[in-house]
């Protein structure tokens, strides 16, 4: 699996491993690293909210100003953020995408005979942005504040044991899943010359995709007796950061009931 | 004193039909320290799993403490080491996987961080705790391991292979820091090197999974026959003084060799 499909599957893989791991921002001194993450997992997340309650482009865009604003509040790099946020609405617009054609409205352009319609781009671009805005805004609270920290306060906020528990494995194994992909693509290159093409390469991702699913089946089985072996059979009950609700975390809980009002009353009216 | 591990007739059948352990009886006291030895493929890994209540053997039983047979209520107790450090890094960062075992087995968070301050100092952490354990070089990811298990104080420890990739600085200071533990230890291991400085007392497992050796550091450690036979070599100081020197003089560490050989000179 050298060559082209061997560097795609580690730019994804070291992209997405990036995009669990960015701890060192949450160590940094910024406006949410300052809150208390029960505010910042409801305010952020009720900001996300919004976004998703929407169907305008401008109070979208609107959020996704918001979004940045928090950005620099917070000391997260825009590119560092654009990165981790743009591969899930790249992707859901690509899922969309026949929607261009496929929604009645004024034909702007045709392409292999089928109409492209204002409605079906206004619909795609709608989309895309909320996706990408909601994306960009769940991203702050992973870059801004730890995992355990996110999982503590998912647990003062009573959120059912059994759903922190599935968030807190997933989030775990999807980094575990990478990180075996990458080593599996690592010992396969170490192994071959680097002379194939595409096609050879594709011939050889099919073949190692069942190599690769008996080893992420073995290695979540042995980070399972890992977690066992350190209490991981009771309910998740990390540390966390317990901090004094100030100014500063009232402002942000008001902007996101600010932002959940606005959404609503857009969409749905008084 | 009091039995800590009771195991009584302990096979393990893996679903390919390999059978990793046949019929093991072992008693392991308060304050004891064992060395577990085999060559590969013995079940030193297995039989650890068992022990700590990480596999379901498919016979027998382990009683712990004398009181009860499920190992997640004594799970506070047990400190398992497994021998892949990967196994044990799976948080964003290496502070987040050494809290891990504190904060589940409910350590107060004042006491936690005293003792992890301590470890990532002895084991030359403090500089990687916010690190994401990905990051770390092999050596490193195996002290960060180490650290996970010692982080909420054990009474027993079942250490498989503690060493791994760990260089000859660092295995010195694993080597202090399970030497001070203030409790039962198992070390499983498939070589000697370790096994005069850490325990008082040998189990060897045979190739069929069983135990075929269970005494004293010195009588196996000096047993040329019992170790060959079961695929092991003994240290290298009694290769060379073996034939030289009675079984009860041959020195098991380089120490002892080098202070064997001083008086000798003097």
């Amino acid at each position: 699996m050298t060559g082209v499909v061997a560097r795609s599957v580690e730019s994804i893989a070291s992209a997405l491993r990036q995009f669990f791991t960015a701890e060192h921002v949450a160590a940094r001194d910024g406006f949410l690293q300052r809150r208390d993450p029960r505010v910042t997992l409801l305010a952020v997340g009720g900001l996300a909210l919004a976004v998703m309650m929407t169907r305008t482009l401008a109070v979208t865009l609107l959020f996704g100003l918001v979004t940045v604003v928090l950005a620099r509040l917070s000391a997260v790099p825009l590119r560092r953020l654009l990165a981790r946020s743009a591969v899930v609405p790249l992707a859901s617009a690509v899922i969309v995408l026949p929607q261009a054609v496929l929604l009645p409205g004024e034909t702007l352009v045709s392409v292999f005979g089928f109409g492209v319609t204002d409605a079906g781009i206004a619909y795609v671009v709608l989309f895309t942005a909320r996706v990408g805005v909601g994306v960009a805004l769940l991203s702050l609270i992973v870059l801004t504040t730890p995992f355990s920290a996110v999982l503590a306060a998912m647990r003062r906020l009573r959120v059912p044991v059994a759903l922190v528990w599935v968030f807190a494995v997933t989030y775990r194994y999807l980094f575990l899943f990478f990180n075996e992909m990458r080593r599996l693509v690592l010992a396969r290159n170490s192994r071959t010359t680097g002379a194939d093409g595409v096609r050879e390469g594709w011939r050889d991702a099919r073949r190692l995709s069942g190599t690769f699913l008996l080893r992420t089946l073995n290695r979540g089985e042995r980070v399972g007796r890992g977690m066992r072996a350190r209490g991981g059979a009771r309910p998740p009950s990390p540390y966390g950061q317990q901090r004094a609700v100030d100014a500063g975390d009232y402002a942000l809980a008001a902007v996101a009931v600010a932002a959940l009002v606005i959404s609503g009353v857009v969409r749905w009216g008084l | 004193m009091g039995t800590v591990i009771d195991a009584r007739g302990l096979t393990h059948e893996y679903p390919d039909g390999t059978t990793a352990l046949r019929n093991v009886d072992l008693t392991i006291e308060q304050g004891e320290r064992v060395a577990v030895v085999g060559a590969n493929g013995s079940g030193k890994s297995t039989l650890q799993l068992a022990l700590g209540g990480l596999v379901d053997p498919t016979d027998g039983t382990v009683e712990y403490f004398g009181d009860t047979t499920d190992a997640e209520a004594v799970r506070d107790r047990l400190g398992v080491l497994l021998q892949d450090p990967e196994d044990y890094l799976f948080n964003p960062t290496v502070r987040e996987d050494i809290e891990y075992g504190p904060a589940q087995l409910g350590m107060d968070r004042e006491t936690a961080t005293r003792r992890i301050e301590r470890i990532a100092s002895t084991l030359g952490l403090a500089d990687l705790l916010d690190r994401p354990p990905f990051r770390l070089s092999g050596g490193e990811k195996q002290r960060a391991a180490v650290a996970s298990v010692l982080a909420f104080a054990p009474d027993v420890l079942l250490l498989d292979e503690p060493f791994g990739a760990v260089d000859a600085y660092y295995r010195t200071r694993i080597l202090d820091l399970i030497t001070d533990h203030d409790g039962t230890l198992l070390f499983f291991t498939p070589s000697f090197d370790a096994v005069p400085a850490v325990a008082e007392r040998v189990v060897v497992l045979g190739q069929g999974g069983s135990i075929v050796a269970d005494g004293a550091v010195r009588d196996v450690l000096t047993d040329r026959a019992l170790l060959t036979d079961n695929g092991l070599q003994p240290p290298v100081t009694v290769q060379l003084f073996e034939g030289l020197l009675d079984a009860e003089d041959v020195p098991l560490t380089v120490d002892e060799a080098r202070r064997y050989l001083q008086e000798r000179l003097d």
